[in-house]
């Protein structure tokens, strides 16, 4: 009796060529896959809200331009490169409606509490608060090495930095966070 | 707390968090860490820190793949075929020889004087074939010059490179002198002083 040829999961290189032959399952595979990453990272670089629609817009692009997808770095680090520049267009639209609405700031604090009663732990409020005093560049390569485990070189290039750049910011932001989490 | 020193351990805690580390490294980062006080405390922060992530909502993948268009691939954009850089250069480079070269030999042309000897030259000429229209002249028995523009004309010597001149050029060259009548036939006529007077009070 032979034994039976070990089943692997198919990579996503091998997926996205399954979509490009009209395979919509390989859509959802691949969807599944990295959703909950780019949620997660969304969360932990301060979106509060509409992540879902964050996600799907990160998607949305990537499969329009598959093409220019040349496989030189993982699928999810370029997921994570697209998702990152549609955050950064997120927050300059919400700083100029800002600038020209200054009403809306109790909106902001509203949507505040809502995350607020969301984390439960006394724990996990102490983390976010100390991600939320990390700059926006530390907290990202601080979510990115210790909740996505990227390497320095996959955050460098999601970054659009040098590796050296990113070894910096994630050693100025672990001695942020052990410092806020010692003294609270 | 003291400091940890071995800092490429230290930096590999993410790693061993996330399981990426082969076995060889993995088992030297977990004794360093059991000995090191500094790296068990990180490692404990970056353990809350990444269990704190699992507040990001759950995504509907169905809704997600709805939205997403089929696949189309780009069509390659057919353009004419881009002259490379380098005829473009040798084209540049033979215009720039070009306009060099006439420029130069236009003003080399400018500074010989047969150049602008030419009307000078074409004007002897006329003198010389309508020497007739002239009585003090003989005829000129030479050989008639019919030379067009573009001929190279040595009727008058007053261009450099009368070594150039054939015998025959010479002897024509020699004849039209001799036909010239810029010199005056006769000699002048002596000038006298007039006396004006004006010296008549320093002679009294």
């Amino acid at each position: 009796m032979t034994p039976s040829p070990e089943i692997r999961p198919p990579t996503d290189t091998e997926l996205i060529e399954r979509w490009k032959a009209g395979d919509t399952r390989a859509a959802t595979q691949l969807v599944g896959r990295h959703s909950q990453a780019l949620a997660r990272f969304a969360a932990s670089s301060g979106e509060r809200e509409g992540i879902e629609e964050l996600v799907q817009d990160t998607f949305v692009r990537a499969f329009a331009s598959l093409d220019s997808f040349r496989g030189e770095s993982s699928l999810r680090t370029w997921l994570f490169t697209i998702e990152r520049r549609l955050m950064l267009d997120r927050r300059r639209a919400e700083r100029r409606s800002r600038e020209t609405v200054p009403d809306e700031e109790s909106d902001h604090v509203s949507e505040y509490g809502a995350l607020d009663s969301l984390i439960a732990e006394e724990a996990q409020e102490r983390v976010r608060r100390s991600l939320e005093a990390l700059s926006p560049t530390q907290r990202d390569v601080f979510t990115l090495r210790v909740q996505q485990g990227l390497s320095y070189k996959e955050i460098a290039e999601i970054l659009g930095t040098t590796e050296g750049a990113a070894r910096v910011h994630y050693h100025n932001a672990i001695q942020t966070v052990k410092e806020f989490l010692r003294d609270e | 707390m003291n400091k940890c020193m071995e800092l490429d351990l230290q930096e590999m805690l993410p790693d061993l968090l996330h399981r990426t580390l082969d076995s060889a490294a993995r088992a030297r980062v977990e004794a360093h860490v059991a000995e090191c006080a500094s790296c068990t405390e990180e490692l404990k922060v970056l353990r809350t820190v990444a269990s704190a992530a699992v507040f990001a909502p759950t995504i509907d993948v169905d809704r997600i793949v709805g939205h997403i268009a089929p696949y189309r691939p780009i069509a390659p954009v057919v353009q004419a075929p881009a002259r490379s850089r380098v005829v473009s250069w040798l084209v540049a480079a033979s215009m720039l020889v070009v306009i060099a070269g006439g420029g130069s030999l236009l003003m080399v042309q400018q500074r010989q004087p047969g150049a602008r000897v030419a009307p000078t030259a074409v004007a002897s000429h006329q003198v010389s074939t309508s020497s007739q229209s002239v009585a003090v002249k003989p005829p000129v028995t030479s050989v008639p010059v019919t030379r067009t523009l573009d001929q190279p004309i040595h009727t008058l010597a007053l261009a450099p490179g009368v070594d150039g001149l054939s015998d025959g050029d010479l002897r024509q060259l020699m004849n039209d002198m001799d036909s010239f009548d810029a010199l005056p036939t006769v000699e002048p006529e002596p000038v006298l002083s007039v006396d004006t007077g004006d010296n008549l009070d320093q002679g009294l």
